[in-house]
């Protein structure tokens, strides 16, 4: 296994990481200011926290009340 | 009064955040699978190391195989994000009500019809082509060279389908209140299309979901193809089309809308 | 005089006619209160006369301004206007300003005298999100002349309101007459009867009356007993509605009001059997009935 981990150009990985990471804040920094979202409140975090990649996706497209 | 409609939509999808996130998301989209399969020896290479057993024979990718990852990737979620994100665009004001306050005011429905579509590939179009730009950077350092210019050409063929597809979910978006069927609708069109293209084969060889497969061979060749001219040109000819029918629907359906 | 006529108006939905045969002059400076019971066809009106409902016939026409869009001459205010709630008040107002024409520093400036006026100057940099339904129904009426409309419509404007927000905007449409026609629909007569000068009834989408307060004033106008008893004044209300010459009673609150053809012979039947029977009656009262009467009449029938 550090075979691998030495193997690997974290400058070119660590963009993937980053981008991921800048979605879940985004996602978390709305879903701090929204009044209500579709569904519970608290399952929206449990989603944009443990759900990697499309979690926040997920907020954004169907948590967050449009109107 | 189109730029003002224009403005509306562009300041509205940044404080919806979708400026930040369709972006990111597209990047990811594009860079994923070719950093992944770039690394994916290494990585089965110390998982079977330690199974000291079977040998897996690994393909080889070329530069062209690693755009074509991301390419592939817009095919599937990319189309995916972008139905589900435009599925509300005039739908959802519709459903809502907003929508009244708007249209008592002296606009015109076909501005309103092309500030929304407009906005839609603005956003839909910045997204992709920058995620096609980490792509192209990734499949440099990782695979080998593109040339800019086919890059350039890569983004404006595979472009035509994703215009396609926003035109597609503005003309459903014009029909119906309801963003659920929108987007029901323009994902069954878009997978019917591509059903029909792959049964019938050659006969339908200029249809606009075969824009992928054109590309992949000026990849390849470096030659644009005649078949994909053909299919650009019918592809645009079918983006004006589905245009022009949103247009006519919005006119006639809003001012007959019953109560 | 007319700034705005419609003739022959219609909307059919399905096979029955919401709005039929309506046709009406619109006078400038006016005030007209567009009234019937819910479903009588008022909203329908309205939507055609704003143009967000394409009539099934019939015609709507400003004068002097026939080859223009006739959305620049309307504002419109809907019985429950939704916002974009991503907005701020001012930021919506100065959008629906340059919807109506106006260009951005026009609208600036309109919209800042506009919340001045409306009373929401202090809300105006938060999200409409947050406003409460008070705000939001000023806010409408703000979006709704923003462009300094000819004919202002709204669509039962104080029927959601307390008693309070209710006096402020009928105060206000009161001032806006001295700009603009302003035509607004109503269920409650008495809206109506304080601050319009002409008025339209409605009943299951056919004009039964229309014309100018005063003259209409005079012609309905009639006697009419106000009654109140100790208790039951559901089962009192069935025996005068029994009397011979007593042609309609209403139970009103806790009051029974009664009109009859023979004011006097009823009176005399009633305090007769008041006598008779030992009713007890608190008050027995003799009034002028204006409006009423034909209001109760579009209301009972329909």
């Amino acid at each position: 296994m550090e075979d691998i981990l030495h193997s690997i150009n974290w400058a070119v990985v660590a963009p993937l990481i980053i981008i991921q990471v800048i979605l879940v804040i985004v996602a978390l920094i709305d879903w701090t200011k929204a009044k209500n979202t579709n569904g519970p409140k608290w399952l929206w975090f449990i989603i944009i926290i443990f759900l990697n990649i499309i979690g926040p996706i997920l907020y954004f497209l169907f948590g967050r009340r449009q109107q | 009064m189109m730029k003002v409609l224009f403005k509306k939509e562009v300041l509205e999808n940044w404080r919806n955040k979708k400026w930040i996130w369709v972006p990111l998301v597209f990047i990811l989209l594009a860079i994923m699978d070719p950093i992944t399969n770039y690394y994916l020896p290494d990585i089965l290479e110390s998982v079977g190391g330690l199974e000291g057993g079977a040998v897996i024979e690994l393909p080889t990718f070329s530069p062209a195989d690693a755009i074509m990852m991301s390419v592939s990737q817009y095919s599937t979620l990319g189309v995916l994000v972008i139905v589900l994100l435009s599925m509300g665009i005039i739908s959802g004001e519709r459903k809502s009500g907003v929508i009244e306050l708007v249209l008592v005011k002296p606009v015109s429905y076909t501005k309103f019809v092309l500030a929304k579509w407009l906005s839609l590939l603005l956003l839909v179009f910045a997204a992709f082509i920058i995620g096609m730009m980490a792509s192209w950077y990734y499949t440099n350092i990782l695979y080998g060279e593109i040339t800019f210019s086919m890059l350039l050409a890569v983004i404006f063929y595979y472009g035509l389908w994703l215009l396609f597809v926003c035109t597609v979910s503005i003309f459903f978006n014009t029909v119906t209140q309801s963003p659920g069927i929108v987007a029901f609708a323009t994902i069954g069109t878009t997978a019917g299309i591509s059903l029909v293209t792959s049964l019938l084969g050659i006969r339908l060889a200029w249809s606009p979901t075969n824009l992928s497969v054109y590309i992949q061979e000026l990849l390849v060749t470096g030659d644009v193809s005649s078949e994909l001219m053909y299919t650009t040109i019918i592809s645009i000819v079918l983006i004006a089309l589905i245009l022009l029918a949103s247009i006519y629907r919005f006119n006639r359906t809003f001012i007959r809308r019953s109560q | 005089m007319t700034i705005l006529s419609v003739s022959n108006l219609a909307k059919q939905f399905n096979n029955t006619y919401a709005v039929k045969d309506l046709a009406y002059q619109f006078t400038p400076h006016q005030c007209i209160a567009l009234i019937g019971p819910n479903g009588a066809g008022k909203t329908t009106t309205l939507q055609m006369i704003a143009g967000l409902l394409q009539p099934t016939s019939g015609e709507i026409i400003f004068d002097k301004h026939k080859s223009i869009d006739r959305r620049t001459l309307i504002g419109y205010l809907p019985q429950q206007p939704v916002f974009y709630s991503w907005m701020t008040g001012s930021e919506f107002l100065v959008y629906s300003g340059q919807l109506g024409g106006l260009t951005k520093t026009a609208s600036r400036k309109r919209s800042a005298e506009l919340l001045d006026i409306t009373g929401i100057s202090e809300a105006k940099n938060k999200r409409i999100g947050n406003y409460s339904g008070g705000m939001k129904q000023r806010l409408g009426i703000a979006q709704a002349i923003i462009h300094q409309p000819k004919l202002l419509m709204l669509d039962e404007p104080v029927s959601s309101l307390d008693p309070i927000g209710r006096r402020e905007v009928l105060t206000l449409l009161e001032q806006l007459k001295t700009e603009m026609t302003v035509l607004f629909s109503t269920h409650i007569l008495s809206d109506a009867d304080e601050i319009s000068d002409e008025l339209i009834l409605l009943r299951k989408g056919e004009m039964i009356e229309s014309g100018k307060m005063k003259d209409l004033r005079q012609k309905y106008q009639t006697t009419k007993i106000t009654l109140q008893f100790l208790e039951n004044q559901a089962f009192y209300q069935k025996k005068v509605a029994a009397l011979p010459h007593v042609t309609r009673t209403l139970l009103e609150r806790d009051t029974v009001q009664v009109i009859a053809t023979n004011i006097e012979t009823a009176r005399q039947e009633i305090l007769q059997q008041a006598v008779d029977e030992k009713w007890p009656l608190l008050a027995f009262k003799l009034e002028q009935a204006t409006l009423e009467e034909m209001f109760m009449k579009a209301v009972n029938d329909a």
